[in-house]
């Protein structure tokens, strides 16, 4: 009930009002920043965890530009879909995380050079 | 209004001149190959400063054109700086804990942008399977594949958290990428419709039992009566009583809206059927190969296996004739269990 008042308050502040003023671009910017920061990440970074930290970086930049079109479209498949981004966020953690302790107790570290050798 | 609507005519037109919007990328790509990580002295706050200007410029450029009304409020910017800012840590970041715990930030960034287009579910979603769930099992891991520091030693990071590969080529290919997916942008934006969908309400058709609890709750029900939407109309229609009424829109007690999380369960049960089975099957599969590949390998060698497969069968004389795999187990780890002996014969 308290959580129920607590709507016209934000209302009355003029939060609403910011639903009505948003633009698709800027949201669309920031959802390709943050891809390309992510994108940046995986590039670069040696460590093993942290490369997967950064795909689910990506993930989420893909999260809120999909949100970002439902809203502009209004079509709550955009939301639907978010749900399966997720889903395969935590399958691709899960698979990844324990292919990372395999890994870390063969050799010992992160480093993904020191895969270099499993090519081809 | 009707969510589709003419394209080509954006409320805003060219909105930032391609040329700025390239050189803020070049900008920006500049700023954070300098932030990324480099051996001996980086010049890491200059590269986060230079990379936070180009951000800050372009959402500037953005807004330039634009009447007061027509940009995004206060809320957004916060959102976003908070977000971008702890993205740019976690790639930056020398200690992975915390870079997990800086996108953990930038999870609850990302929800308040989800909150700000009016997706309620997803942004909940997002902190409770995010930050929550996957976030925790990277710290956990984290803290089991990192070497604990000697006695006495000082706690240095790895050689391969404190250099970056290639940052130069990486950053140039990555804002390249930016640059030519933000073009869009430049052609002008459009405001976001801002009402719901065409009848946010039509859905109360489809849920009856919701539209007579709401309506009992508020007292408008009187015992007896039973309560529909008629969606023709856009009322509720009450009937059964002495005589039917009609609740026309502003005589319906608060909380008789539809909520996201019902939407949003409407399309993915009604829009998408199954798929949801298929998100499962997923997650199954991923649990069946989190635990194949994450199972505990207990090495032995050969002598010991040996008297192991020996001491089995002298206690138990059925054992060869029934179960052969042991004896199979035993001659096919000869390869795996010793990868430098195999290489070397």
């Amino acid at each position: 009930l308290s959580l129920a008042s607590a709507v016209p308050t934000l209302a009355q502040t003029g939060f609403p009002d910011a639903l009505s003023q948003v633009t698709l671009a800027h949201y669309i910017v920031v959802s390709g920043v943050m891809f390309t920061l992510g994108l940046v990440g995986f590039l670069t970074r040696r460590n093993l965890i942290i490369m997967f930290l950064c795909t689910e970086l990506m993930f989420q930049a893909a999260g809120l530009a999909l949100i970002a079109f439902g809203r502009y479209h209004l079509d709550f498949s955009g939301q639907t879909f978010v749900i399966f981004v997720l889903t395969v966020a935590a399958a691709e953690a899960a698979m990844a995380l324990a292919l990372v302790v395999l890994l870390f107790r063969r050799k010992e570290s992160l480093s993904a050079e020191e895969w270099r050798d499993l090519q081809g | 209004m009707s969510p589709r609507r003419a394209c080509g005519v954006p409320a805003i037109p060219q909105i930032i001149s391609p040329i700025a919007l390239f050189g803020l990328c070049v900008l920006g790509g500049a700023g954070v190959c300098l932030a990324l990580p480099r051996r001996g002295l980086s010049p890491q706050v200059v590269g986060g400063l230079i990379a936070g200007l180009a951000g800050g410029l372009l959402m500037l450029a953005l807004g330039l054109n634009a009447s007061r009304d027509q940009l995004p409020n206060i809320y957004f910017y916060v959102f976003s700086v908070l977000g971008l800012g702890a993205a740019l840590r976690v790639i930056t970041h020398p200690k992975p804990v915390y870079a997990a715990l800086y996108f953990i930030l930038s999870v609850i960034a990302t929800a308040g942008l989800f909150l700000l287009l009016s997706a309620e579910f997803m942004a909940f979603a997002l902190i409770i399977v995010y930050a929550g769930a996957i976030l925790i099992t990277y710290l956990f891991v984290i803290m089991l594949a990192t070497q604990a520091p000697e006695e006495g030693q000082e706690d240095v990071a790895a050689e391969y958290d404190v250099a970056a590969r290639e940052p130069i080529a990486a950053t140039a290919v990555a804002f390249v990428l930016l640059a030519a997916l933000s073009v869009m942008v430049v052609r002008g934006i459009e405001r976001m419709p801002s009402v719901a969908p065409a009848d946010p309400n039509a859905l109360l058709a489809d849920m009856p039992r919701k539209v007579d609890r709401v309506l009992k709750d508020a007292g408008v029900l009187a015992a007896g009566e039973t309560a529909a939407y008629d969606a023709a109309r856009g009322a509720i229609v009450v009937s059964g009583g002495e005589a039917s009424r009609v609740l026309t829109q502003d005589q319906w007690p608060r909380g008789l809206t539809v909520t996201n999380s019902e939407l949003v369960g409407f399309n993915l049960l009604r829009d998408h059927p199954g798929t949801i089975e298929i998100a499962g099957v997923i997650l199954l599969m991923a649990m069946l190969g989190a635990v194949v590949l994450s199972r505990k390998q207990v090495q032995l060698d050969e002598d010991a296996k040996l008297a192991r497969v020996t001491q089995l069968a002298a206690a138990d004389p059925s054992f060869e004739r029934v179960s052969e795999s042991p004896l199979e187990l035993v001659q096919q780890p000869t390869h795996g269990s010793h990868p430098a002996q195999g290489g070397v014969s």
